[in-house]
């Protein structure tokens, strides 16, 4: 009985530290827009959080390095795979983001703005 | 001879796991919590180059963004009006290559403005490009 309980918990533990280098301990803000899709899968986020920090996967980096250190995350990955979610605070200014933009760009990432729906907020 | 078999429904589990059970619960859920799919806007922008400005062709429809305006080649419009009134410009272009939409934003222009209208221009059947202007360090002697 206790056998299976280790090895689930192992299970989960092993989980959570595959997900570690993941960005949900950052705080941002979504913006709000209209006809939204599923993201899928990704291997690269970049964050642009409330104290204007901007990460990627989690990790701290100026934006000088963003674009090399984004074409190596994604590799030789074929179109379709090359996925970037780009979570931006709702506040953060133009001079911020637009060379995060720019640096996706150039990396060749296929870009997606991570914002939240207008229908689901004005529900609330 | 009748054999009375026993039933087993009706056993309690021991009240020691109780403990492990909440906490794997919990632990069920924080995972269940942390995969949630993330939904979003995908946004296709044209590879950085270099442009001098006057080599920017003059029918090019350009929205120029400020901190809580919009300007439409120039002329102010209202966040309501700008949807049908971009949809309308580029109804008007057949061609793909002329549904670039040059994007220039003010260094303050928050990022929900930035999306609200970016958002409106793709939802037209614009391409949205950004114009950027480069830093240029000057030396004064």
């Amino acid at each position: 009985m206790a056998m299976g309980d280790i090895a689930f918990n192992l299970l989960i533990f092993f989980v959570i530290l595959a997900r570690a280098q993941d960005d949900s301990h950052l705080q941002w803000t979504p913006a709000k827009a209209q006809n939204l899709e599923q993201a899928g899968h990704s291997l690269v986020s970049v964050v642009v959080d409330t104290e204007n920090k901007l990460y990627l996967n989690g990790q701290e980096i100026g934006v000088g390095q963003l674009a090399s250190a984004i074409e190596d995350q994604l590799g030789d990955a074929p179109s379709g795979e090359r996925t970037v979610l780009l979570k931006v605070h709702q506040e953060a200014v133009a001079l911020r983001f637009e060379p995060v933009i720019e640096a996706v760009s150039e990396a060749g990432g296929d870009l997606v703005h991570i914002v939240e729906d207008v229908k689901k907020t004005s529900k609330k | 001879m009748a054999i009375r078999r026993k039933s087993r429904l009706l056993i309690e589990p021991p009240a020691s796991a109780t403990g492990d059970i909440a906490f794997n619960l919990i632990v069920f859920f924080l995972v269940c919590a942390s995969v949630q799919p993330d939904s979003g806007r995908k946004q296709t922008i044209p590879k950085a180059e270099q442009t001098e400005q006057k080599d920017q062709q003059t029918d090019t429809i350009s929205v120029e963004l400020t901190r809580q305006a919009v300007f439409l080649n120039g002329d102010p419009v209202t966040p309501k009006d700008f949807g049908p009134r971009i949809k309308a410009k580029l109804d008007a272009r057949s061609n793909p290559a002329e549904k670039v939409v040059v994007v220039k934003s003010k260094p303050d222009t928050p990022y929900n403005h930035w999306i609200a209208v970016t958002s409106q221009i793709e939802d037209a059947g614009g391409i949205v490009t950004l114009q950027l202007e480069e830093e240029q360090t000057v030396t004064v002697p």
